[in-house]
């Protein structure tokens, strides 16, 4: 308690400095009266009186500032103090000061903004209440519809079926939500408004889904168990972005009807600001509507009824309390009673793997992280990039607070011979490198939410155009917080040198000339920062050109089809209405309108077009073999397509045809398959005529392949890999299975998404004749995109080029601060050297003698640094290798010559993109339209 | 020091530094200028409380006086200090031979 007392009364001492000092003298003054005054009674004359006390009373200045010791807070004093000084200092040596200055801000500028990516993307939670609470079902990420009764290692999307059994037959969850895993594009019109549709992504929840996550409307009411029923009058809840960008915080918005997909639905409200779904991604959902409500919107192939058709993901919030392994058991048992419920409708397979079949629970409360998967790679490099600039940084500062403490030499020693201690020197020192790392911290932070932004940029434009908000990246506590750390952590480890070297200052210094200085103390701690920062340059640099390397390879590896001169127009039947039994003719006028638009050479539709991000999967049976077992690989992916694709995509037909006008829906069934699936499943045979079929057994005689085509980069996963199994079908033929649920499932892969617009060579497409030319068509039938098949095909190395950018600008960063660094200690030894440069010369040196010594001196701190950095650069290589190009590890005789090296490499990438996740999923036996 | 104020009640700086070489009879000639760091200590602390007040030759003087804390402490000090001073008198109190 007493010590505390003390603190406080010191602190408020320390505030009311002036007051006390004046006590102290009155009182000093009293004394010394009455003390002469007894001396004077004793028979002193006045002035020896005076003497005689003042001797008794001792050394005034002493006790002032032993008594200041007592009084206030001497840590703060001579804190405020060193501080002064230290601003006195660096005001009279501008230039330094403001390089260091600059120096830090870029260097925690750029160590701050990625660790701002880092921190939304990988630490933060959702925006709902008590997220500690939520667990979700499954680990893995499964987009966005799965068919079968076979999830591999873990069931993670669920049937609107199974959700219910899970939901009724669990204890121990509070709530238990589903939600659709995924979004999909909604055509949204205000009923009664002039505006055109827009299609904007929308998503299912279950009618607790708000319930369950603690979330309150901003405005009117959330969806309720009471929407989700059928038959309940649809509803849909707008995002606030939605509602403050296209309505402009519209209260009338409320309350009033809006067209979904041509459905009437009444919008009750608006959710938090804050609040972006459960999934962490770039285009979050504008629209919420119940899971009721779903085959409204999807009229024909809707999800909701099949039990086999899995579509939702699943999060609860359990009981406070209430342990997770035991919830886990529980709903383990309940998904092996719901899969031998359905034990009639499985196939061989799935009765076979049921006894595998499980689940996990997994924590929640960060939402469904499959951004975070993809994500966290390449953040992780770019922290560690950022961390080595940081440190070259540090050096070069360092490197300069060095040779400036040499400068200072002869004041510092002054000082000591003074009195001054050597702590208290430290401590000056100590305060000027942290206040300049507090002052480029501060301009840090500008800089990183610059650099933050560009990032976001490049690395998530939404292709929707509206502006996604899901990553905030403002200026938070933590962000504060890190940068402050940062900062002071930079401050003391480039000041702790220059500091050590003030405190071992010779006091003798002072007496002797400066130029005199026998001491060599320093020069070598100064070669040591430069060898180190020559040696983290020549990591970065290496790093970036093989990043950049790897990244050439990817865009310039053979896709097996033309970009140029192709662009793909985006649409979706199923937004403007369409039933399956209208598409063929809807394709053939778009085909004829597109036809007419000057310039194009041919047109062609497709479900989904290379490197566009989809594709179908499904397992294949080939005629007259055995069904394949439980763990055999027999997945392909295809499309459907129109007459005249390949040739407009400009992929060749190695053998037989390609898809024609004569695959009619009366003609037989045909497919037309890639090089990869003749490998795959008809290896060795003559892939022509033979027959093969998809989904079951009982269907393996569905189409006959009636052609090859040379392997094309599909899928937007798996692009290190070789080019799987792929096969075309005509969109004109519908396919009837043994199993009627495939049957409809084969609906939906009648809708095609992509057209592909080729112009003839020197022609450019018209951007307006585009939508001159759909409207003619329908207008209804709205263009959610239009790009370049060049501008596709890079798109998939957005985080590629992102990476390989920064690495390199870091790269010729950190090159730039070692040169500098060199330049200053070469600049202050030669400087230290004139005495001696001058008598070699009046012995007879040149000059070319006297340039060649000092370079000598440069090039060996170089040489050291590039001979130290080799291993380190070849650990990174190795790093790299293996976690960003998924290689082999860098072999160390290449590494000298990484470009080379790097160039030579085949076609691969690394890191995997967007929702690749599911790519495990595609392997087994997958049956079912699958979309993956 | 506390002791002089718990006996004489409020004195001034002068007065505690006067009692404290009367009663170490002169052998204590410390500075008198230390006794301040050491008064504001105590004042920190909350054992003593000081005032202006009127000296006994009409002057102005800062009187300190013991407060009800320092009144503990002193008593909690002095047997401390009794039973140190206890103990090491038995320690030179022992013979050789008691120790038999």
């Amino acid at each position: 308690m007493r010590p505390v007392r003390r603190f406080w009364s010191r602190l408020s001492a320390w505030v009311w400095r002036r007051r006390n000092e004046d006590r102290l003298r009155a009182e000093v003054e009293e004394h010394l009266a009455m003390q002469t005054a007894e001396y004077i009674r004793d028979g002193l004359t006045p002035v020896e009186a005076r003497r005689q006390a003042v001797l008794k009373f001792g050394a005034v200045e002493a006790l002032k500032e032993d008594y200041r010791d007592q009084r206030g807070l001497p840590v703060m004093e001579t804190l405020i103090q060193d501080t002064r000084q230290a601003i006195r200092r660096l005001r009279k040596s501008p230039a330094f000061t403001i390089t260091t200055v600059a120096t830090l801000a870029l260097g925690i500028g750029a160590t701050t903004s990625i660790f701002t990516l880092v921190h939304a993307v990988i630490f933060k939670s959702l925006a709902v209440a008590k997220p500690s609470e939520l667990y979700r079902v499954g680990k893995e990420t499964h987009c966005c519809v799965w068919g079968g009764y076979n999830q591999g290692d873990e069931f993670s999307i669920f049937s609107y079926d199974l959700y219910k059994h899970l939901r009724d037959n669990t204890k121990g969850f509070r709530e238990l939500a589903a939600f659709q895993a995924g979004s999909w594009l909604i055509g949204v019109r205000r009923v009664g408004g002039t505006q055109v549709a827009q299609s904007l992504p929308g998503e299912f929840v279950s009618g607790n889904y708000f319930g369950m996550l603690g979330i309150q409307a901003q405005v009117g009411r959330t969806i309720s168990t009471a929407d989700d029923q059928s038959g309940a009058t649809p509803v849909a809840l707008m995002s606030y972005r939605l509602w403050t960008q296209k309505y402009n915080a519209d209260f009338a918005v409320i309350g009033s009807v809006f067209s979904l997909n041509g459905k009437p639905f009444i919008i009750v409200g608006v959710t938090p600001a804050a609040f972006f779904g459960e999934t962490l991604r770039s285009n979050p959902p504008d629209l919420f509507m119940p899971i009721a409500t779903e085959p409204l919107i999807h009229s024909d192939g809707s999800l909701l009824r099949p039990p086999s058709t899995h579509w939702l993901d699943i999060i609860g919030r359990i009981e406070p309390g209430a342990n997770a392994a035991s919830i886990e058991a529980q709903m383990r048992v309940a998904l092996k009673q719901w899969l031998r419920s359905h034990w009639g409708d499985m196939d061989e397979n799935a009765r076979l793997n049921l006894p595998q079949q499980t689940l996990y629970l997994s924590p929640g409360g960060a939402g469904i992280t499959s951004m975070r998967e993809a994500f966290e790679h390449w953040l992780q490099i770019l922290m560690m990039v950022s961390g080595v600039v940081l440190l070259i940084v540090c050096a070069n500062v360092a490197n300069l607070m060095l040779v400036r403490g040499i400068e200072r030499r002869q004041q510092t020693s002054l000082s000591v011979a003074l009195g001054a201690r050597p702590g208290r020197m430290v401590r000056q020192a100590l305060t000027e490198s942290v206040l300049l790392s507090l002052v480029g911290g501060t301009l840090g932070l500008l800089v990183a939410s610059g650099v933050t932004s560009l990032i976001l940029h490049f690395a998530f434009t939404n292709e929707a155009g509206v502006t996604s908000g899901a990553l905030t990246t403002s200026i938070s506590a933590p962000i504060l917080a890190f940068a402050f750390a940062v900062s002071l952590i930079t401050g003391i480890a480039f000041g702790i040198a220059p500091a050590w070297m003030a405190a071992r200052v010779d006091p003798i210094e002072a007496l002797r000339g400066a130029k005199r200085s026998t001491s060599r103390s320093g020069s070598l701690a100064r070669k040591a920062l430069v060898v180190m920062q020559a040696a983290l340059s020549l990591v970065l640099l290496s790093a970036s050109g093989l990043l950049t390397a790897a990244l050439t390879n990817l865009e310039s590896q053979d896709f097996g089809f033309e970009h140029e001169g192709r662009t793909v127009a985006n649409i979706d039947p199923q937004l403007a209405g369409y039933k399956a039994s209208q598409l063929s003719s809807l394709y053939q006028r778009i085909r004829e309108s597109f036809t007419g638009i000057p310039g194009v050479s041919s047109v062609a539709l497709c479900g989904y077009s290379p490197l566009s991000g989809d594709s179908w999967n499904d397992g294949i049976y080939v005629d007259g073999r055995p069904a394949p077992g439980p763990k055999d690989d027999n997945s392909s992916s295809f499309v459907r397509l129109t007459p005249g694709f390949l040739d407009t995509l400009g992929s060749p037909v190695l053998k037989g045809r390609g898809i024609t006008e004569e695959d009619t829906s009366g003609s037989t069934h045909v497919a037309v398959v890639n090089e990869a699936f003749v490998k795959k499943f008809l290896k060795g045979e003559d892939p022509i005529g033979k027959r093969v079929g998809r989904s079951e057994i009982g269907a393996s005689r569905q189409y006959e392949i009636v052609g090859v085509v040379k392997d094309v980069r599909y899928l937007t996963y798996n692009l290190d890999k070789p080019v799987g199994a792929f096969f075309y079908m005509p969109e004109a033929q519908y396919d009837t299975f043994p199993n009627r649920a495939f049957t409809e499932g084969d609906v939906r892969s009648h809708f095609l998404h992509d057209i592909v617009i080729r112009m003839r060579p020197g022609a450019v497409l018209n951007v307006a004749d585009v939508r001159r030319a759909l409207a003619a068509v329908d207008p209804n039938l709205p263009v959610i995109s239009i790009r370049t098949m060049r501008e596709q095909v890079s798109a998939q190395f957005t985080q590629q080029r992102l990476l390989a950018r920064l690495t390199s600008f870091f790269g010729i960063l950190s090159l730039v601060l070692a040169s500098i660094g060199l330049y200053g200690v070469t600049a202050y030894n030669a400087g230290r050297r004139v005495n001696e440069i001058g008598v070699r010369m009046a012995l007879g040196a040149g000059q070319r003698q006297v340039i060649a010594l000092v370079l000598r001196g440069a090039l060996g701190l170089v040489l050291l640094g590039l001979f130290v950095g080799v291993p380190m650069t070849l650990a990174a290589g190795r790093f790299l290798g293996s976690q960003v190009v998924r290689d082999e590890p860098l072999q160390p005789e290449s590494q000298l010559v990484v470009r080379d090296r790097a160039g030579s490499r085949g076609g691969y990438v690394g890191v995997h993109s967007g929702v690749a996740r599911q790519s495990h999923f595609a392997l087994g036996s997958a049956q079912g339209g699958v979309r993956t | 020091m506390l002791k002089t104020l718990d006996v004489l009640g409020a004195l001034h700086g002068y007065g505690i530094a006067r009692r404290i070489e009367q009663i170490s009879g002169d052998l204590l000639t410390l500075n008198q200028g230390t006794l301040y760091p050491v008064l504001l200590k105590l004042e920190q602390e909350g054992s003593i409380a000081s005032d202006w007040g009127a000296s006994e030759n009409n002057r102005k003087a800062r009187f300190y006086r013991l407060t009800k804390d320092g009144r503990k402490q002193l008593q909690a000090e002095t047997r401390d200090w009794e039973q140190t001073a206890a103990i090491i008198e038995r320690f030179f109190a022992v013979k050789a031979e008691d120790l038999k």
